[in-house]
């Protein structure tokens, strides 16, 4: 698959499945049945928001399988064609036990073979690992064949990013920062007064999808706006937005996303409802100097521990490590990617590795939370960073700052 | 005709063709082009049997019925003899015997919801041959 119109989006998802039947031929895969939301979109190019499965031949195209009220429309936005994409429902031969059992035997010579599952365990809700009914009714319909766990394949394939998705991800951050944009019109001039976190989010979401957002993706409640005391829960960082109204002298935060041809965009940006005092400017001065800091010092190279270690010696030397949640990243793909940095290859199975050594060309949110509950003040900063030799670009351009609002 | 065929005999077949290809015009058909088979299993003789059809461009172009293995159509729909028989005789609705599992499609769904009403016109003929099961 070329890319004749120089489409900065163009991702040669043939080229992937090819990557894929490669490392699944060295690790004696002769089918690969893929259940995550991840590998849906990483393979398809599309969006599964039901129930869904890849069944990846050991060679030629995949097809995808999803609930049949979804299919049609999956298979539109996908680059596989409507004979590789199947409907599945609730009737005799099209349950996706039956009906994918019976794809995956055709595949096999005389229906044996080694069928490659993903299985594991995730803090991201959305993630799709095979679930244990799954795996006993596949492994009874599949009687002659040996399911085991494969999913590092696409792990592995999917941790460096290609132009095309790093173009998604800038996408989608310049979309967000239209949505930041809309709100800080919205709340200045006295703006905020009477307005509520649900209504920030909604102005967000309302001028992220004017520019082209297909979804405020975050399983966390999609836009994330909170106020007030809400923005220093100990250890927090996740914060739907409530019904809570804006309120003077209190801090504000705007967490939104944007999503762009399965691209995520995801940035944080932090206010002070004036008028403010000078601990809580000195709250927000200790985070912005610590959001420069970390920006600064992430490139190829570094681990997420020794980053973590650098940035609370800086914050201890700044007198505000008690406020800082230890951690400085959580880790993005295309859709449903949002959870471990790099590999399953740390002390704690499906967490990050605090060891894991970052490459040029990684993506990853960099993610950091100061909360401070005593004094019902805190602020987040996420934006996508992409990682270079010496240095990162953060993809979000909003400028970092907290400035205060009359 | 007014006499009763045998269900799936040759008489019947032909019957079935003959009725088909007059009430079923091409743009009736949608000008579809596809393929299915009726699969009965546990027919009266204890043998299983087979009803191919094939459309191009809406034009009904082949009609099979034999023992065995059924040619390769786009979707196959298998089930009891007696499950097809009384959906023929209008004593049970496809759809649910499909919900039901007392049949199986085998062919993508997405593709066959789009023919579904093709299918059930071609059902409705059928059903109109005076026919002994």
């Amino acid at each position: 698959m070329t890319n004749p119109s120089n489409d900065p989006y163009f991702i040669d998802f043939p080229k992937r499945i090819k990557n894929i039947q490669a490392r699944m031929a060295k690790d004696n895969i002769d089918v690969y049945l893929g259940s995550r939301l991840r590998t849906l979109s990483w393979t398809t190019d599309a969006f599964f928001p039901w129930r869904s499965f890849i069944v990846i031949p050991p060679e030629g195209l995949p097809t995808a399988f999803t609930f049949v009220i979804d299919a049609a429309r999956a298979a539109d936005d996908s680059w596989l064609d409507e004979d590789h994409v199947f409907g599945f429902a609730p009737m005799g031969g099209q349950d996706q036990i039956e009906q994918i059992a019976d794809f995956i035997k055709e595949i096999l010579p005389a229906g044996k073979g080694r069928v490659g599952i993903e299985s594991g365990m995730s803090n991201y809700l959305p993630e799709g690992w095979l679930t244990h009914y799954e795996y006993e009714q596949y492994a009874a319909a599949l009687s002659g064949c040996e399911l085991v766990n494969a999913h590092t394949i696409i792990d592995r394939l999917a941790l460096i990013k290609d132009q095309g998705t790093i173009n998604r991800f800038k996408e989608a951050s310049r979309i967000v920062d239209v949505g930041h944009q809309a709100v800080l019109d919205a709340i200045k001039n006295g703006g905020w007064k009477g307005m509520t976190e649900t209504e920030i989010a909604g102005i967000a979401a309302l001028a992220m999808r004017r520019a082209g957002s297909e979804w405020e993706w975050s399983f966390t409640g999609g836009n994330e706006i909170a106020s007030g005391y809400r923005t220093g829960y100990a250890g927090g960082a996740c914060t739907p937005a409530s019904r809570r109204e804006i309120q003077a002298g209190e801090p504000l935060m705007v967490d939104i996303h944007a999503t762009f041809k399965l691209g995520l965009g995801d940035h944080s940006h932090n206010y002070l409802i004036g008028p403010a005092t000078d601990r809580q400017r000195w709250h927000a001065d200790n985070f912005v100097s610590i959001v420069k800091k970390t920006l600064e010092t992430y490139r190829a190279g570094i681990t997420p521990s020794l980053l973590a270690e650098q940035m609370m010696d800086f914050s201890e030397a700044g007198g505000f490590a008690d406020y800082m949640v230890p951690g400085y990243e959580h880790g993005i793909g295309m859709l449903g990617d949002e959870w471990r940095i790099g590999l399953n290859d740390g002390p704690f199975p499906f967490w990050t590795n605090p060891d894991h050594v970052y490459q040029e060309n990684e993506v990853l949110i960099c993610a950091m939370q100061y909360a401070c509950p005593d004094e019902n003040i805190g602020f987040r900063y996420e934006n996508p960073i992409q990682l270079f030799k010496d240095h990162c670009e953060e993809m979000s351009k909003f400028p970092l700052a907290i400035e205060e609002i009359r | 005709m007014t006499d009763n065929v045998k269900y799936l005999s040759q008489q019947w077949r032909d019957e079935a063709e003959r009725r088909l290809k007059a009430e079923l015009p091409p743009e009736r058909m949608n000008f579809v082009t596809s393929s299915m088979s009726n699969i009965y299993q546990n027919c009266p003789d204890g043998k299983d049997r087979y009803l191919y059809f094939k459309f191009v461009d809406g034009k009904f172009e082949e009609m099979r019925i034999g023992e065995g293995e059924s040619p390769k159509p786009e979707f196959a729909v298998s089930g009891d003899y007696e499950t097809f028989a009384k959906i023929t005789r209008g004593e049970l609705g496809a759809q649910k015997a499909l919900m039901t599992m007392k049949l199986k499609l085998k062919g993508n769904m997405v593709k066959a919801l789009r023919l579904a009403s093709l299918a059930d016109r071609l059902n409705k003929v059928l059903a109109t041959i005076p026919t002994e099961y």
